[in-house]
């Protein structure tokens, strides 16, 4: 899978393809507006992950002309610009999803993941992970081919685990992806503990074996 | 009071005493014209009369004749060359009234006798003439005024037409829509000038206001993005394998922090936002979905604390708020009524179309009523993930959004009122 980072921090386009190429993605990057049109014009991406803010121009505007190229990569709109006229005109453009910075790695390659499937197989495809399957289109995970039932935050998080799979996540990127922006609300992270050992508990019945290991004092690695 | 009754009633201020004055000098002129004309009228009586008595003889009835309108008495008093005139006041019986007379009065010799000679006319015309001169007055005077408000009436309606269109507009005036709004030339000097002034104004405050706006959106481009890449960076960090425990706690401990600074700078920038009204009400959100969308969402930690929620809610409650504004409203309002609560506590919400009041039971004493809403105020000892803005956004929402929200302490609860 190929993805076009478009960012002009260099720092935060080296992270972000550090993390991207560890997952297994081809990554190319541009730095600036000019760079982003040329790549884009001369190559095919499976997912541009986009910067508004940019050098010569905005990163509105490379959506405008993935679109007029009817190019069918899926894209993500990472701005520090925390608008709603950016977002929503970004999503009007046909961007598919938006991320304000600062975010977890961690939580743009699981979004990555997530729309590459919708986007190439519409979601009728599986992920697997050793003895682990799960089949997004109906929310179902076989575990030795046997069906377990999850509940919809253990579902997530088992996802999100499989699509950031070797890594370690942290306990506030989990608790972002599950709750959102309320999660500052929740005054701790203990409740994540909860769901994660009903997820391991629920796994390792059905015969798998016990994947998610904590990580000292920050949070869990998968795999 | 309007400017228009104002004025018509400095009109009548100012013309009532014009007009009695009026009244007072006609009837003046009116009374002086009489009393001339009365007493020319006399002295033409007065020289028939001589004329007639020179022929007439000394046994005529007249040299005895005494009526209210002519006396002719003996007298010793000498001739006087000229007569003379005065007023008068006599009894009437017929009215049982004095009445005005005009008295010319003169001692004559008659055949060589001296006559006192008296001629009188009434001048009971007199009080009609005052009589009329007040109706008339009366009468131009309520004229007059049917005829200031009805004029008043009409120029309110056409000539100051620009200026309540002007204002109008003025009322309707959104910070983020300025630019739409011009104020039109119109048919009158000074309200162009009105709107030309209004048009400068408003293109200032919307010119200040787009300043704004632009500073927080870099202010806050130019922090998250620093952010994002020390984030990122740690992310990283923390995928080394080679890392001791220790090293792992300090990483994850730095990154938590780094979150937290990065909320406190989104939260700055959305109290600013709210100021700014960056947050038009286009559409009505449904309190009542927003709320179960957060007991939905909140479920596990209310599950965890174990807390009894009861709720009292109308099935519809649209609320003139930003959807995102509606969704912080509750998020903040119900995430601290879970945070801030003890074990196996209580909750209690009530929504109404215009009322939302969330209370909880907590081990915080009550909470300084002038502290509850500032920023920074934190009585939360022992809950560190707080940044102490959350209720400050609550109350900037309400102030900005003519929402009431007030806190109350009553028998160990903590109320939290929001009353559009």
């Amino acid at each position: 899978m190929k993805v076009l980072i478009i960012e002009d921090e260099p720092s935060l386009r080296n992270s972000i393809r550090e993390y991207l190429e560890h997952q297994g993605f081809i990554c190319e990057v541009a730095a600036d507006f000019r760079e982003a049109i040329d790549k884009v014009t001369d190559y095919e991406y499976d997912c541009i992950v986009a910067d508004i803010g940019l050098p010569f121009g905005s990163g509105l505007d490379v959506i405008r002309e993935l679109k007029s190229l009817k190019s069918k990569a899926g894209i993500i709109i990472i701005s520090a610009k925390d608008s709603l006229e950016d977002k929503l005109s970004g999503l009007e453009l046909g961007a598919d999803d938006y991320l304000t910075k600062p975010f977890h790695l961690s939580e743009l390659n699981a979004r990555i993941n997530a729309l590459l499937r919708r986007k190439n197989f519409d979601g009728n495809t599986s992920i697997s992970f050793f003895e682990i399957t799960v089949i997004p289109a109906s929310k179902t995970v076989l575990v030795h081919d046997k069906s377990i039932t999850l509940t919809g935050k253990e579902y997530q998080l088992l996802v999100y685990f499989i699509a950031n799979q070797h890594r370690v996540v942290t306990k506030s990127a989990l608790a972002g992806h599950l709750w959102g922006d309320a999660y500052d609300q929740a005054g701790s992270y203990d409740f994540i503990y909860t769901h994660i050992k009903n997820l391991r508990k629920k796994m390792m019945e059905a015969g798998g074996e016990d994947y998610i290991k904590t990580v000292y004092g920050t949070g869990y690695r998968f795999g | 009071m309007k400017l228009l009754t104002k004025t018509t009633l400095y009109f009548i201020i100012i013309m009532l005493p014009v007009f009695a004055g009026g009244a007072f000098f006609l009837f003046h002129k009116f009374n002086k014209e009489i009393k001339h004309e009365t007493d020319e009228e006399l002295a033409n009586d007065q020289r028939e009369w001589l004329r007639y008595l020179d022929t007439a003889s000394l046994d005529n009835p007249i040299f005895r004749f005494q009526t209210q309108e002519f006396q002719l008495t003996p007298t010793d008093q000498p001739v006087q060359k000229k007569f003379k005139f005065k007023g008068v006041t006599l009894y009437q019986e017929t009215e049982d009234a004095r009445a005005p007379f005009r008295e010319l009065s003169q001692v004559i010799s008659i055949h060589g006798k001296h006559y006192q000679m008296i001629l009188r006319k009434s001048m009971i015309e007199k009080d009609d003439l005052l009589k009329n001169i007040i109706y008339v007055m009366l009468f131009a005077f309520g004229g007059l005024l049917i005829f200031v408000i009805l004029s008043n009436w009409f120029i309110s309606r056409n000539v100051w037409r620009p200026f309540y269109h002007s204002l109008d507009k003025i009322r309707l005036l959104q910070l983020n829509k300025m630019e739409a709004r011009r104020f039109a030339a119109t048919p009158t000097h000074e309200f162009n000038q009105l709107n030309e002034a209004l048009n400068q104004m408003t293109d200032r405050i919307h010119q200040d206001y787009i300043n704004m706006k632009e500073l927080t959106e870099d202010a806050a481009h130019e922090m998250q993005t620093p952010l994002a890449i020390a984030q990122s960076k740690l992310e990283l960090l923390l995928q080394d394998e080679n890392l001791s425990e220790d090293q792992l706690k300090n990483i994850g401990q730095t990154s938590e922090e780094l979150q937290r600074l990065s909320r406190l700078n989104h939260n700055l920038l959305l109290l600013a936002k709210i100021e700014n009204q960056q947050y038009p009400v286009t559409e009505q959100p449904d309190l009542h979905q927003v709320l179960i969308q957060y007991l939905s969402l909140f479920e596990e930690l209310i599950r965890e604390k174990e807390l009894t929620v009861e709720t009292h809610l109308v099935p519809t409650a649209p609320w003139p708020l930003h959807p995102a504004l509606a969704d912080i409203l509750i998020s903040n309002l119900l995430g601290n009524a879970i945070k801030y609560n003890y074990h196996e506590g209580r909750i209690h919400i009530t929504l109404t179309a215009q009322t939302f009041t969330i209370s909880n039971t907590s081990n915080l004493p009550e909470i300084p009523p002038a502290d509850v809403f500032q920023r920074f105020r934190k009585s939360n000892q022992g809950y560190s993930n707080s940044n102490g803005l959350g209720l400050a956004i609550v109350k900037k929402i309400g102030e900005s959004y003519h929402i009431q929200v007030s806190y109350q302490y009553v028998n160990g609860l903590h109320i939290f009122t929001a009353s559009c």
